[in-house]
């Protein structure tokens, strides 16, 4: 079984960790380096519920080999906050109830991140269509697609980008 | 079990790699569902990541995509617009980040629907192997220890396209229809409806003397067709519907 040492700046901080190979980006965030909020759903790529961002693109971790991925910048969602301050769209999603059992909510914040960092005034239209790939078992999508219409506001309004 | 993953930083030395044995893996959006459920049954899997396969380049009217090209980036590329709603049909934006134009073409149905599309544009496609390179057309067999590494085809000026679903986002195709109606160069391909992609000859073939009778290809185009059950749907719904979804395409209908 060959290792390999693998660098990546998760969160702004520098890591290097040793993989066993085919070993995914969310099982070395989550068994490595502690970071659970990315959520092992269905290891398809399938439930969207381990998505964070790769070098700024919403990606499914369970489906990248982390060493084909070596000297990457990822974000997940302990990353968003800033100085314990949560962000809009963490915001939004706690005051409008956007949250059921929780497991999707990181995968779904995640991808809702990304949609509006390319598109800070989506159509409703646009935000189903970014989370198509979010699960959320709960079926609580209505309120989830309210949140991050109100997050876009939320941000343009505080006149902040991403 | 598996015990590396090769980096490969080149196509040919891919294929120096894949001659000894293992996977190919591109977006990792087909291999990893199985190396995370240990069901590998090769001890090597060789990425294409850093094999210089990604790129898209347009030359007059001739499109090249690199294999390792991802999906999102097809899908972001404005002088690739007439593919923009075939990208935007497959799987879920963090998939398509990943998931790549090689992996697609050699993808069973009832996915792979940008295959759907090349087979329409009668597109090109290379190939290399330890014994060198060579340009095949798409739907020819690749063999195991050849990596495709590009796709050609030129822009067509009448495109039709459609994709039934189950849901609007991110699911299979029931079935999928993609045309170019250019005349001599009129070509319709189908997904959904057998194990690979599929001509339908015999609509093509009513269009060609007679671009009016879409009604008439329509009906024609469940001939010869292999339909399959699937948890998307049944062969029979698959062959019922068939006409109905490539009269919409061909008209534009909604």
């Amino acid at each position: 079984m060959a290792s390999r040492i693998v660098s990546l700046t998760v969160n702004d901080r520098e890591e290097e960790l040793l993989a066993k190979a085919g070993t995914s980006l969310l099982t070395v965030l989550r068994d490595t380096l502690g970071l659970t909020a990315a959520k092992r759903g269905c290891s398809q790529g399938a439930c969207g519920s381990c998505t964070v961002l790769l070098d700024d693109r919403p990606v499914p971790a369970c489906l990248v080999p982390v060493e084909t991925v070596d000297g990457a910048a990822v974000r997940t969602l302990e990353g968003i906050a800033e100085d314990g301050e949560l962000d809009e769209v963490q915001s939004a999603f706690l005051e409008d109830f956007a949250t059921q059992c929780g497991f999707c909510t990181a995968g779904m914040i995640m991808t809702a991140e990304a949609l509006l960092a390319g598109n800070p005034d989506p159509t409703r239209a646009e935000v189903v269509e970014a989370i198509s790939g979010n699960v959320c078992r709960c079926t609580g999508y209505e309120p989830i697609v309210a949140a991050i219409l109100d997050a876009a506001e939320r941000r343009r309004e505080s006149g902040r980008t991403a | 079990m598996l015990s590396k993953v090769h980096l490969p930083s080149s196509a040919a030395e891919a294929a120096g790699l894949l001659r000894a044995g293992g996977w190919l893996i591109g977006g990792g959006t087909v291999v990893m569902p199985r190396v995370n459920t240990g069901a590998v049954p090769v001890e090597h899997l060789i990425s294409l990541r850093h094999a210089g396969l990604a790129g898209i380049r347009v030359d007059a009217d001739t499109v090249t995509i690199g294999a390792a090209t991802t999906l999102a980036a097809v899908g972001a590329d404005d002088r690739l617009g007439f593919l923009h709603p075939v990208i935007r049909s497959i799987a879920s934006p963090p998939v398509r980040n990943l998931a790549t134009v090689g992996g697609n073409l050699l993808v069973p149905q009832p996915h792979g629907d940008l295959a759907v599309a090349l087979l329409a544009l009668d597109a090109r496609v290379d190939v290399v192997s330890v014994d060198g390179a060579r340009t095949g057309l798409v739907g020819e067999p690749v063999a195991p220890d050849e990596i495709v590494t590009a796709v050609h085809f030129d822009l067509p000026e009448n495109w039709h396209y459609r994709k039934a679903m189950r849901r609007r986002h991110n699911s299979a195709a029931i079935v999928t229809v993609a045309a170019v109606l250019d005349g001599e160069r009129t070509r319709i391909a189908l997904g959904g409806v057998a194990s690979r992609p599929v001509r339908a000859y015999a609509a093509e073939r009513i269009l060609r003397d007679d671009p009016g009778a879409v009604a008439e290809a329509a009906e024609a185009a469940g001939e010869g067709v292999e339909a399959f059950d699937d948890a998307y749907a049944s062969a029979w719904y698959r062959v019922r519907v068939l006409p109905v979804h490539v009269r919409r395409a061909l008209l534009g209908e909604d």
